[in-house]
């Protein structure tokens, strides 16, 4: 379970968070859905702890990231926003790394990281270099490396961005399955579809406050709007910086 | 803690070595020391031992053939070029009397002309000079032995002389330079891993999902100091190995310079390099981890190395002695280089100090990474 306690953060005027707080708990998916700039990607990084919060907190199954970093981010698997490959390993070496930051090692991360292999249909790659991995190639390799320890707790940062239909089929997949095995899963989007097709529940986000929250239905019910787009912009006021 | 650490280590040592342009460049760097070196020996020795002939006008040639020869001996000959712009001609001239001179015991006359003050001639000039002396004492010689007196009467003074720097003394500047290159090659050879495990991780966006891991930015920045301090020490071995391979194909004998460096002493070496390529790291990380691209890191870091090469090409040939310079980082390791090629003895407890000072100078900077990545003002560049 990963609980926001009314969260303020301030970048010199800019107020990023402003008393945000929200619950995502286990064995749902939680969208963050929001407009760009509303705060999601601040919260997100203020949640595992790379950014202090000047009041408030957030806690991943009572760990404050701010106060016991490690602690908090062992039971948390992590999908940012921009991520990286190490171009001269190859996809299993990348997995294993982060396998092993997260404590595993000899036969359980060679099983662990073989089996996410597997869920993520990836062995014809798996002993490729980075070099030359298309998009969605990089995704799996960034996605194998938030699951391999099984966390439970998944943290994905805008995951669909840049993906291919066949690539999004596979995330969604996977969300679902490890939502059935009781992960608690957070991730952010500034795209309905996808919040629509995937969500438990929805926390919308707009000026670093929550909106509104729900399941879509109670989002469209609020607003009086069949469409989540609609019940959406109703809920923020405008329509920028809105996929649909 | 440890583990952490070794596993940063081990995954970074794995992804340099597979960078073809970070081994290169560890390599290449210990290689331009020592190569440099041979080249700057091999011109000395040709310049100590291959004397140009000198070559002057002669006149008169023919009254003296003896005195040619004698000349020609010691590689002063009749010139067949023009002089060239500007220059003086250096005339030697034997007055036609040289042979009646000879006969009747006087001195015979020879006039030599040529502009004494020219600096560029001033070697030639003197070269005739004791030529001409040279014979004209051994002429002297003859004559006595002639009437039955010994020669060695009319020399009161033996002057022995031994020659203790000259050709030495070149010699020490070049070793002096070459050590130079054996401290830097600790600064260069880590160079590229150095820039690629700090500022490329940010480039290519991985550094923030690294420091979302858990482990503390104080072991991920010792994993990654151990990964291309490696590489720095790899660079400075590598220099101090070539090195008495690359005199043994140098004909210093023909200089008179023995550099006989016993391998205990280049195992020394080595071990005084050590913290210096900790301490290099660590400048080399402190410095591009604030960059945010890999081009950003390479300007502050070429700027970085000023600051060693200034330090020892300043001491070096601005003949610094100063007690004080053994005991400072960098410098206490130039110095402690400098007695053990001189074959001089080691100061111990001043080579411990820089040593010791060297690794805390290290440490500290580790720390400040450490904290430096814990801030978000840095991590994101707020």
């Amino acid at each position: 379970m990963i609980e926001v306690n009314q969260l303020r953060k301030q970048f010199g005027k800019v107020v990023a968070l402003d008393g945000l707080s929200f619950n995502a708990p286990e064995g749902q998916i939680t969208g963050l859905l929001g407009p760009n700039g509303a705060g999601k990607t601040t919260c997100l990084r203020t949640i595992y702890g790379l950014l202090k919060a000047d009041s408030g907190q957030a806690l991943i199954d009572g760990f404050d990231a701010s106060k016991q970093p490690l602690e908090a981010r062992r039971h948390i698997g992590i999908f940012p926003d921009k991520f990286g490959l190490y171009e001269r390993l190859t996809a299993r070496e990348q997995i294993a790394y982060f396998a092993s930051l997260h404590g595993m090692q000899g036969q359980s991360r060679a099983e662990a990281v073989e089996q996410a292999l597997q869920r993520l249909d990836m062995l014809a790659i798996a002993d490729r270099r980075a070099t030359g991995f298309s998009q969605g190639q990089r995704m799996k390799v960034a996605l194998a490396q938030a699951i391999v320890h099984q966390p439970k707790h998944l943290i994905l940062d805008e995951p669909s961005r840049g993906l291919d239909v066949m690539s999004t089929r596979i995330l969604r997949d996977l969300l679902r399955e490890l939502r059935s095995q009781g992960t608690s899963i957070l991730f952010s989007s500034h795209v309905m579809q996808e919040v629509a097709a995937l969500c438990d529940q929805v926390v919308v986000v707009a000026a670093g406050k929550v909106a509104a929250q729900g399941t879509t239905e109670e989002l469209c019910a609020l607003t009086g709007e069949t469409a989540l787009e609609e019940a959406f912009v109703k809920i923020i006021g405008t329509d920028e910086g809105i996929a649909a | 803690m440890m583990k952490q650490i070794r596993i940063v280590w081990l995954k970074e040592l794995k992804d340099a070595l597979r960078d073809k342009r970070s081994v290169m460049a560890a390599m290449s760097y210990a290689f331009f020391g020592p190569l440099l070196m041979a080249g700057a020996f091999f011109m000395l020795i040709s310049q100590l031992t291959s004397e140009k002939d000198v070559e002057i006008d002669l006149i008169g040639a023919e009254h003296a053939p003896a005195l040619v020869n004698h000349l020609t001996s010691l590689g002063i000959v009749e010139r067949s070029e023009p002089w060239p712009a500007g220059t003086q001609p250096i005339v030697l001239e034997i007055d036609a009397s040289w042979a009646e001179h000879v006969a009747t015991a006087q001195p015979a006359i020879v006039t030599l002309t040529a502009d004494f003050s020219a600096q560029k001639q001033r070697a030639e000039i003197s070269r005739v000079e004791r030529a001409v002396a040279g014979y004209s004492q051994q002429l002297g010689y003859i004559r006595l032995q002639m009437r039955g007196i010994d020669p060695n009467a009319i020399r009161g003074v033996d002057l022995v002389k031994h020659d203790t720097a000259t050709k030495g003394s070149r010699a020490a500047i070049i070793m002096g330079s070459v050590l130079i290159f054996m401290l830097l090659s600790v600064f260069f050879s880590g160079m590229n891993v150095a820039i690629d495990i700090s500022a490329g991780e940010r480039e290519r966006n991985s550094l923030e999902l690294l420091l979302a891991q858990p482990l503390s930015a104080q072991q991920l920045v010792w994993g990654k100091t151990l990964a291309a301090g490696c590489f720095a020490i790899f660079g400075g071995i590598l220099s101090v190995v070539l090195i008495p391979l690359i005199f043994k194909f140098i004909p210093l004998h023909e200089i008179g310079i023995s550099v006989a460096i016993a391998w205990p002493m280049l195992l020394l070496i080595m071990l005084i390099l050590v913290p210096l390529a900790l301490m290099a790291t660590a400048m080399q990380l402190f410095v591009s981890f604030r960059a945010k691209s890999f081009k950003e890191a390479q300007t502050y870091i070429s700027f970085l190395l000023m600051v060693p090469m200034l330090a020892v090409f300043g001491v070096e040939f601005a003949r610094l002695k100063n007690q004080i310079l053994y005991y400072l980082p960098l410098t206490g390791q130039h110095q402690a280089l400098l007695d053990i090629i001189k074959g001089e003895s080691v100061h111990w407890l001043a080579l411990a100090v820089s040593g010791v000072a060297t690794l805390l100078i290290s440490y500290i900077l580790i720390r400040l990474i450490g904290r430096m990545l814990s801030s978000e003002k840095v991590v994101f560049g707020l």
